[in-house]
Protein backbone atom coordinates (compact mmCIF):
# COMPACT_ATOMS: atom_id res chain seq x y z
CA UNK A 1 0.00 0.00 0.00
CA UNK A 2 2.89 2.46 0.81
CA UNK A 3 4.43 1.60 -2.44
CA UNK A 4 1.69 2.53 -4.41
CA UNK A 5 1.20 5.47 -2.48
CA UNK A 6 4.73 6.45 -3.17
CA UNK A 7 4.49 5.85 -6.62
CA UNK A 8 1.87 7.93 -7.48
CA UNK A 9 3.05 10.94 -5.05
CA UNK A 10 6.29 9.90 -6.61
CA UNK A 11 4.35 10.70 -10.23
CA UNK A 12 2.59 13.81 -9.35
CA UNK A 13 5.18 15.61 -7.83
CA UNK A 14 6.63 14.76 -11.81
CA UNK A 15 3.88 16.30 -13.33
CA UNK A 16 4.01 19.60 -11.59
CA UNK A 17 7.45 20.08 -11.97
CA UNK A 18 7.59 19.67 -15.49
CA UNK A 19 4.38 21.93 -16.01
CA UNK A 20 6.30 24.69 -13.24
CA UNK A 21 9.46 24.28 -15.46
CA UNK A 22 7.16 24.93 -18.76
CA UNK A 23 5.69 27.87 -17.41
CA UNK A 24 9.10 29.35 -16.16
CA UNK A 25 10.65 28.80 -19.55
CA UNK A 26 7.70 30.50 -21.41
CA UNK A 27 7.58 33.34 -19.21
CA UNK A 28 11.35 34.07 -19.11
CA UNK A 29 11.13 33.90 -23.14
CA UNK A 30 8.63 36.52 -22.87
CA UNK A 31 10.50 39.16 -20.93
CA UNK A 32 13.95 38.23 -22.59
CA UNK A 33 12.66 38.76 -25.76
CA UNK A 34 10.62 42.40 -24.78
CA UNK A 35 14.50 43.20 -23.00
CA UNK A 36 16.26 42.57 -25.92
CA UNK A 37 13.85 44.41 -28.38
CA UNK A 38 14.13 47.62 -25.99
CA UNK A 39 18.01 47.05 -26.11
CA UNK A 40 17.60 47.48 -29.66
CA UNK A 41 15.54 50.25 -29.79
CA UNK A 42 17.59 52.23 -27.40
CA UNK A 43 20.67 52.03 -29.91
CA UNK A 44 18.88 52.71 -32.96
CA UNK A 45 17.52 55.97 -31.21
CA UNK A 46 21.03 56.60 -29.87
CA UNK A 47 22.17 56.34 -33.74
CA UNK A 48 19.61 58.72 -35.35
CA UNK A 49 20.33 60.97 -32.35
CA UNK A 50 24.04 61.32 -33.21
CA UNK A 51 23.75 61.33 -36.61
CA UNK A 52 21.05 64.06 -36.51
CA UNK A 53 23.44 66.08 -35.14
CA UNK A 54 24.94 68.51 -38.06
CA UNK A 55 28.30 69.64 -38.32
CA UNK A 56 27.42 73.27 -37.59
CA UNK A 57 26.17 72.38 -34.26
CA UNK A 58 29.33 70.34 -33.70
CA UNK A 59 31.50 73.26 -34.85
CA UNK A 60 29.22 75.70 -33.15
CA UNK A 61 29.82 73.12 -29.54
CA UNK A 62 34.53 73.57 -30.51
CA UNK A 63 34.10 77.38 -31.00
CA UNK A 64 31.99 78.06 -27.82
CA UNK A 65 34.22 75.92 -25.81
CA UNK A 66 37.75 77.37 -27.23
CA UNK A 67 36.75 81.44 -26.07
CA UNK A 68 38.61 82.42 -23.02
CA UNK A 69 36.11 83.96 -20.34
CA UNK A 70 37.38 86.56 -17.98
CA UNK A 71 35.38 86.10 -14.97
CA UNK A 72 37.23 88.90 -13.26
CA UNK A 73 36.66 91.65 -15.72
CA UNK A 74 32.34 90.26 -15.81
CA UNK A 75 32.70 90.85 -11.50
CA UNK A 76 34.10 94.38 -12.10
CA UNK A 77 31.60 95.44 -14.59
CA UNK A 78 28.70 94.16 -12.68
CA UNK A 79 29.40 96.84 -9.60
CA UNK A 80 31.89 99.55 -11.65
CA UNK A 81 30.80 99.55 -15.12
CA UNK A 82 27.83 102.04 -15.20
CA UNK A 83 29.37 104.98 -13.19
CA UNK A 84 32.45 104.69 -15.91
CA UNK A 85 30.16 104.62 -18.77
CA UNK A 86 28.28 107.60 -17.96
CA UNK A 87 31.25 110.16 -17.30
CA UNK A 88 32.41 108.92 -20.69
CA UNK A 89 29.80 109.05 -22.65
CA UNK A 90 29.09 112.59 -21.58
CA UNK A 91 32.75 113.77 -22.03
CA UNK A 92 33.72 111.92 -24.97
CA UNK A 93 30.02 112.80 -26.97
CA UNK A 94 31.33 114.37 -29.98
CA UNK A 95 29.18 117.74 -29.75
CA UNK A 96 31.51 118.67 -27.83
CA UNK A 97 34.19 118.67 -30.57
CA UNK A 98 32.14 120.85 -32.80
CA UNK A 99 34.96 123.12 -34.00
CA UNK A 100 37.54 120.77 -34.68
CA UNK A 101 36.51 118.26 -37.47
CA UNK A 102 39.46 115.92 -36.69
CA UNK A 103 38.96 115.83 -33.05
CA UNK A 104 35.40 115.35 -33.45
CA UNK A 105 35.64 112.06 -35.79
CA UNK A 106 37.97 110.97 -33.17
CA UNK A 107 35.23 111.41 -30.77
CA UNK A 108 32.44 110.13 -32.69
CA UNK A 109 34.48 106.59 -33.21
CA UNK A 110 35.81 106.53 -29.55
CA UNK A 111 31.73 107.38 -28.73
CA UNK A 112 31.23 104.11 -31.30
CA UNK A 113 33.62 102.16 -29.15
CA UNK A 114 32.06 103.19 -25.54
CA UNK A 115 28.68 102.26 -26.42
CA UNK A 116 29.55 98.99 -28.27
CA UNK A 117 31.56 98.06 -24.72
CA UNK A 118 29.28 99.86 -22.28
CA UNK A 119 29.33 96.83 -20.32
CA UNK A 120 32.68 95.64 -20.33
CA UNK A 121 34.60 97.66 -17.59
CA UNK A 122 38.26 96.44 -19.16
CA UNK A 123 37.64 97.58 -22.20
CA UNK A 124 36.23 101.27 -21.41
CA UNK A 125 39.20 101.35 -18.79
CA UNK A 126 41.50 100.99 -22.27
CA UNK A 127 39.05 103.76 -23.91
CA UNK A 128 39.25 105.93 -21.08
CA UNK A 129 43.18 106.21 -21.73
CA UNK A 130 42.75 106.69 -25.05
CA UNK A 131 40.09 109.62 -25.15
CA UNK A 132 42.94 111.52 -22.14
CA UNK A 133 45.69 110.73 -25.16
CA UNK A 134 43.78 112.23 -28.23
CA UNK A 135 41.34 114.29 -27.18
CA UNK A 136 43.16 115.69 -23.87
CA UNK A 137 40.57 115.15 -21.77
CA UNK A 138 40.58 115.53 -18.17
CA UNK A 139 39.04 113.22 -16.35
CA UNK B 1 27.66 52.71 -33.66
CA UNK B 2 29.07 51.44 -30.31
CA UNK B 3 32.25 54.29 -31.04
CA UNK B 4 29.39 56.87 -31.11
CA UNK B 5 27.49 55.47 -28.15
CA UNK B 6 31.43 55.38 -26.24
CA UNK B 7 31.84 59.14 -27.52
CA UNK B 8 28.27 60.14 -26.21
CA UNK B 9 29.59 58.97 -22.95
CA UNK B 10 32.74 60.58 -22.60
CA UNK B 11 31.34 63.61 -24.01
CA UNK B 12 28.65 63.49 -21.16
CA UNK B 13 31.01 63.42 -18.51
CA UNK B 14 33.33 65.90 -20.27
CA UNK B 15 30.46 68.81 -19.95
CA UNK B 16 29.97 67.92 -16.38
CA UNK B 17 33.23 68.36 -15.72
CA UNK B 18 33.17 71.71 -17.55
CA UNK B 19 30.35 73.02 -15.84
CA UNK B 20 31.99 72.17 -12.33
CA UNK B 21 34.89 73.74 -13.21
CA UNK B 22 33.01 77.10 -15.09
CA UNK B 23 30.86 78.04 -11.43
CA UNK B 24 34.44 77.08 -9.35
CA UNK B 25 36.14 79.86 -11.17
CA UNK B 26 33.04 82.03 -11.35
CA UNK B 27 32.98 81.46 -7.50
CA UNK B 28 36.56 82.06 -7.02
CA UNK B 29 37.09 85.23 -9.10
CA UNK B 30 33.83 86.97 -7.31
CA UNK B 31 35.45 85.78 -3.68
CA UNK B 32 38.95 87.26 -4.53
CA UNK B 33 36.95 90.13 -6.04
CA UNK B 34 35.47 90.53 -2.53
CA UNK B 35 38.12 89.80 -0.55
CA UNK B 36 40.53 92.68 -1.98
CA UNK B 37 37.60 95.10 -2.11
CA UNK B 38 36.51 95.73 -6.03
CA UNK B 39 33.30 94.04 -5.53
CA UNK B 40 31.12 95.35 -3.16
CA UNK B 41 29.22 92.08 -2.89
CA UNK B 42 29.56 88.79 -2.82
CA UNK B 43 28.42 87.12 -5.97
CA UNK B 44 27.89 83.30 -5.78
CA UNK B 45 27.22 80.87 -8.87
CA UNK B 46 25.18 77.49 -8.55
CA UNK B 47 23.51 75.47 -10.96
CA UNK B 48 19.68 75.44 -10.29
CA UNK B 49 16.66 74.00 -12.03
CA UNK B 50 15.80 76.25 -14.59
CA UNK B 51 13.05 77.33 -16.36
CA UNK B 52 11.67 74.46 -18.97
CA UNK B 53 9.98 76.69 -21.46
CA UNK B 54 13.20 78.25 -21.96
CA UNK B 55 14.87 74.83 -24.01
CA UNK B 56 17.28 74.36 -26.57
CA UNK B 57 18.83 72.15 -28.69
CA UNK B 58 21.63 71.71 -25.84
CA UNK B 59 20.03 72.19 -23.08
CA UNK B 60 20.39 69.81 -19.87
CA UNK B 61 17.67 67.46 -19.32
CA UNK B 62 17.38 68.43 -15.77
CA UNK B 63 19.11 71.41 -14.03
CA UNK B 64 19.56 73.97 -16.69
CA UNK B 65 19.79 77.13 -14.82
CA UNK B 66 22.56 79.15 -14.14
CA UNK B 67 21.56 80.81 -10.87
CA UNK B 68 23.96 84.00 -9.25
CA UNK B 69 22.68 84.74 -5.69
CA UNK B 70 24.11 87.99 -4.46
CA UNK B 71 25.42 88.33 -0.62
CA UNK B 72 24.24 92.47 -0.29
CA UNK B 73 22.34 91.67 3.11
CA UNK B 74 19.58 94.06 1.86
CA UNK B 75 16.97 93.65 -0.93
CA UNK B 76 18.49 94.44 -4.26
CA UNK B 77 16.63 96.91 -6.65
CA UNK B 78 15.60 95.73 -9.61
CA UNK B 79 18.08 97.98 -11.78
CA UNK B 80 21.11 96.64 -9.49
CA UNK B 81 19.97 92.64 -10.91
CA UNK B 82 19.59 94.38 -14.05
CA UNK B 83 23.20 95.66 -14.14
CA UNK B 84 24.57 92.09 -13.10
CA UNK B 85 22.48 90.31 -15.88
CA UNK B 86 23.43 92.56 -18.70
CA UNK B 87 27.00 92.58 -18.12
CA UNK B 88 26.71 88.41 -18.11
CA UNK B 89 24.87 88.57 -21.42
CA UNK B 90 26.52 90.95 -23.00
CA UNK B 91 29.73 88.70 -22.83
CA UNK B 92 29.11 86.65 -25.83
CA UNK B 93 32.10 84.10 -25.23
CA UNK B 94 30.37 83.68 -21.52
CA UNK B 95 26.64 82.78 -23.08
CA UNK B 96 28.10 80.55 -26.07
CA UNK B 97 29.66 78.36 -23.14
CA UNK B 98 26.54 78.48 -21.08
CA UNK B 99 24.68 77.48 -23.97
CA UNK B 100 26.61 74.67 -24.94
CA UNK B 101 27.15 73.43 -21.42
CA UNK B 102 23.35 73.13 -21.24
CA UNK B 103 21.96 75.70 -19.51
CA UNK B 104 19.71 77.63 -21.02
CA UNK B 105 18.44 80.16 -17.99
CA UNK B 106 19.97 82.78 -16.35
CA UNK B 107 18.61 83.52 -12.86
CA UNK B 108 19.94 86.61 -10.63
CA UNK B 109 18.38 87.11 -7.01
CA UNK B 110 19.62 88.58 -3.63
CA UNK B 111 20.29 87.18 -0.46
CA UNK B 112 16.99 88.63 0.71
CA UNK B 113 13.63 89.48 -0.60
CA UNK B 114 11.88 87.32 -3.39
CA UNK B 115 12.77 89.37 -5.85
CA UNK B 116 15.01 88.26 -8.60
CA UNK B 117 15.40 88.14 -12.61
CA UNK B 118 15.17 85.67 -15.13
CA UNK B 119 16.26 85.70 -18.40
CA UNK B 120 16.17 83.17 -22.02
CA UNK B 121 20.24 82.43 -23.03
CA UNK B 122 18.63 81.27 -26.33
CA UNK B 123 17.72 85.11 -27.15
CA UNK B 124 21.11 86.56 -26.97
CA UNK B 125 23.06 84.24 -29.31
CA UNK B 126 22.36 82.63 -32.89
CA UNK B 127 21.93 79.39 -32.47
CA UNK B 128 22.63 76.89 -35.56
CA UNK B 129 19.67 74.75 -36.73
Amino acid sequence: MYDTVLIDTTKVANQVLSNTANEVTGYHNIWLWIAFIEFILILFLLFIRKKAESSSILKFKKEAKAGEIDFGNIINSSFHVKPLYDELKVKCHPDRFTDNAEKNQIALELFQEISKNKTNYKKLVELKELAKQKLNINF
Amino acid sequence: MLENFWNRIIDWFRDRSERSQLIRSFNDSAKNAFIIGEAPTLLKARISKGERSYRHQFSNWLNSGFRIQAFSGRQLAKNEIKQIGEVILNDNVLVRRLIVLGWDTLEIHGDQGIYGLRWQLKDYIALPQ
